[in-house]
């Protein structure tokens, strides 16, 4: 390996890159844009679920139970209803996710001490949504019926009875359940897959299809020069996508980190090689710049999206899925940004898929230097 | 304008869509292999929570505690730990979802009618899975609460409280599959007439043919036409076949008017093919293209309310939702799948596509003739 080659071609691709402005933009701004933009935009948190209420009983008690349910936070009253037809044609049109009717003669019920029906009909579409939201107005309830419990026994002049056991729920690694915490770092990890294996499943093909590798394949350098050489201009960039994402994450989202950011540095530099001799692989594979960046697309957007425990667990795919998931990087890219960012974890509980990651660089680098050797180079 | 031009035209773009070996995984496999994938992946149940717990006490209700946990088929207790450090660092190595402490005073508390505290730990990292936890959680000790107030007290307390009777309707059983398999079809139309149209006509320009098809009498409409019906036939015949597959593969119920969605589907193509055809006309290469594209559905995709649902979002950008093609068609395919509601609700929808249709259809094509003069 000769540092002068290596120089030599990563200043040739330095210099495509920056003559074609198209491509310096969809390497250095469209990833960051799409970060920053997902990172503000996306959530998987639910609050101010639109209600409306149809009101049949009319009472004071009933009134004040629909003020509660307004004033807090979970719930957000979009209209009062006269009747529960029209309450079903608002959640056919999808335009509220919850509907609750209080029946006639629901206060009488609750003053003479027996159990009112309240009906409530949630639109289950969103079993994500769907489910915190049953969640929240469950709770809801719960805490309502709570107080009217105490209030009964008040007025019984019994003793009050203590609920047996108090369960203390405490949120570990995202305290205050703010899904940007997990979204933006997997986010990262996505986009710098995509951009990575993208950007260079196209450089090796582009010398094929212009056949100017004929002359490279005449000059001396060896493959392992070309193929770093190739990657550095990419990987710096991808590098700097990186950091500029972590940077903005912190200061416009306060994603902050736990654990090291050297750590991350380094976690990070791993993961680009990956995805970048992805991408030489498979430029060399196809030799055309299109197969090669539907294949890149393929095999690195989709995957990294869905089997990499980003938002869809992986302990609820089928096993042949689950097994899948072993084979992706972005999997452990994400388990160890996920340590790094939510755990505060150090490199003696994540070793082992920073030496997953490795291997696979290892692997994937080697595959494509005996490709290329076997093309005499 | 001559249809037979036009359908001259038309014969050539399928030949040549056909006879390209490379093609025929985009056609015919890709379709289907991300169906299976994404019907069987997307899914964000919480469905096996992994519980681990220490208990110190070792008495009859700690044991009733464990038990009414393990009858709910949500948790399934995995990890008896001995001490709480051993507790918390199998919580840290993410091998349980919850952890549960119940400390050596437990069932003297309850017996004495005292409060027994129980610390929960949930692990947070996944927020929309934590808090579905956090309800089921609280559901099991509550009903664990009032049978031991039951057994304590031998009495009934008959005092007036809600009786909360929820329905959850469209998909009773909040079934991840009912909502995401539907959205597939949609999204997989979206980049497949993108991607195709902006191809078709770039592949043109790339080999330098364009030339050739200006200096024919075609004229610049009826290259147009001809070059985008072959691909409305290719996305409506694949959106039948990927349709019939998925409601028999994934028994998805389909409980509105199929045909309302292949009408709904040629409203949606106007904007796709339009944006297909603009992208065609700021693209030189087929590789910029294909990233233009790929540019172009990741925020279709993301801001649609596929996954992330539209509500969660800033205000802001809920508002730029409504520029995208995309929201409205999945309002419209899940609503005719999961709700079955026909025109009558879905004319909104119907009629904000069409007019966005309109609209990128109609710049594109001027923009794309003012190219070709």
């Amino acid at each position: 390996m000769n540092p002068v080659n290596i120089k030599a071609i990563a200043r040739k691709e330095f210099y495509h890159l920056v003559r074609d402005f198209r491509s310096m933009y969809l390497a250095f701004i469209i990833p960051l844009l799409l970060i920053l933009m997902f990172g503000y935009a996306l959530s998987l948190d639910v609050d101010n679920v639109r209600t409306v209420v149809v009101d049949q009983d009319r009472t004071e008690l009933s009134r004040d139970f629909i003020r509660k349910l307004n004033a807090s936070s979970y719930f957000d009253i979009i209209h009062h209803l006269n009747d529960s037809m029209s309450a079903i044609t608002y959640l056919d049109q999808g335009s509220t996710t919850m509907a609750i009717v209080i029946p006639p003669g629901w206060t009488a019920d609750l003053k003479a001490d027996r159990s009112a029906s309240l009906q409530v009909l949630l639109d289950g579409s969103d079993p994500n949504y769907a489910g915190i939201s049953r969640g929240y107005i469950t709770a809801f309830i719960e805490s309502y019926n709570r107080d009217r419990l105490i209030s009964f026994l008040n007025r019984r002049g019994m003793e009050q009875i203590k609920a047996p056991i108090d369960g203390r729920i405490r949120v570990w690694f995202n305290e205050d359940l703010n899904s940007q915490n997990f979204i933006v770092p997997g986010i990262i990890a996505i986009i710098i897959m995509i951009v990575g294996s993208m950007l260079t499943s196209l450089v090796i093909a582009r010398e094929y299809e212009n056949g100017t590798m004929e002359t490279i394949r005449s000059l001396p350098v060896g493959g392992g020069e070309f193929l770093l050489g190739k990657a550095i201009p990419y990987f710096l960039i991808a590098l700097i996508d990186v950091l500029v994402a972590v940077f903005m994450g912190q200061v416009l989202f306060g994603v902050v980190m736990k654990s090291s950011f050297y750590l991350l540095v380094l976690a990070s530099t791993i993961y680009i090689s990956v995805a970048l001799s992805l991408g030489l692989l498979i430029s060399i594979v196809t030799k055309s710049q299109l197969v090669a960046n539907q294949m890149a697309i393929l095999i690195t957007f989709l995957p990294s999206l869905l089997l990499s425990n980003f938002v869809f667990p992986v302990g609820n795919m089928p096993k042949i899925f689950q097994i899948l998931t072993y084979i992706i990087p972005a999997t452990y890219f994400i388990d160890i940004l996920n340590g790094i960012y939510l755990r505060g974890l150090g490199l003696s509980h994540l070793w082992q898929s920073f030496l997953v990651l490795v291997g696979m660089l290892i692997v994937l680098s080697n595959i494509g230097f005996s490709m290329l050797r076997k093309e005499g180079m | 304008m001559s249809w037979l031009r036009i359908r001259e035209l038309v014969r050539k773009e399928f030949i040549q869509l056909f006879r390209d070996k490379k093609n025929r995984p985009l056609l015919i496999i890709a379709p289907f292999v991300q169906l299976l994938v994404f019907g069987y992946v997307l899914s964000t149940d919480v469905k096996d929570v992994r519980v681990g717990v220490v208990d110190q006490s070792r008495t009859r209700e700690s044991r009733m505690l464990m038990d009414a946990l393990n009858a709910n088929r949500t948790f399934r207790i995995t990890h008896y730990a001995n001490h709480s450090e051993e507790l918390e660092e199998v919580l840290l190595e993410r091998k349980v979802d919850l952890a549960l402490k119940m400390g050596p005073d437990f069932s003297d508390r309850i017996r004495s009618g005292d409060s027994a505290p129980v610390q929960i730990l949930t692990d947070g990292s996944m927020s929309n899975m934590a808090s579905l936890r956090i309800a089921y959680t609280s559901l099991v000790l509550d009903r664990f609460n009032q049978s031991m107030i039951r057994e304590i007290y031998k009495q009934r307390l008959d005092y007036g409280k809600i009786d909360a009777r929820i329905r959850t309707w469209y998909n009773p059983n909040l079934d991840s599959r009912n909502f995401f398999v539907p959205g597939i079809v949609a999204v997989l139309i979206m980049i497949l007439s993108l991607l195709l149209t902006s191809m078709a006509i770039i592949r043109e320009k790339e080999t330098g043919t364009i030339e050739q098809l200006i200096v024919t009498p075609l004229r610049p409409i009826e290259l147009i036409l001809g070059k985008i019906i072959p691909y409305i036939i290719i996305t409506q015949t694949l959106m039948i076949i990927v349709i019939t597959f998925a409601i028999f593969w994934f028994s998805l119920p389909l409980k509105g008017n199929f045909f309302l969605l292949l009408a709904a589907a040629c409203l949606f193509l106007l904007s796709t093919l339009g944006t297909g055809l603009f992208i065609s006309t700021i693209s030189t290469t087929q590789q910029q293209a294909m990233m233009t594209v790929f540019f172009f559905i990741l925020p279709f995709f993301m801001f649609s309310g596929f996954v992330f649902p539209i509500a969660s979002m800033p205000t802001a950008i809920q508002w730029l939702t409504y520029l995208n093609p995309l929201r409205y068609f999945l309002v419209i395919i899940r609503g005719v799948f999961l709700k079955g509601v026909g025109i009558a609700v879905l004319w909104p929808q119907f009629l904000s596509m069409m007019v966005l249709g309109l609209i990128v259809f109609t710049s594109a094509v001027k923009r794309f003739r003012k190219r070709l003069d």
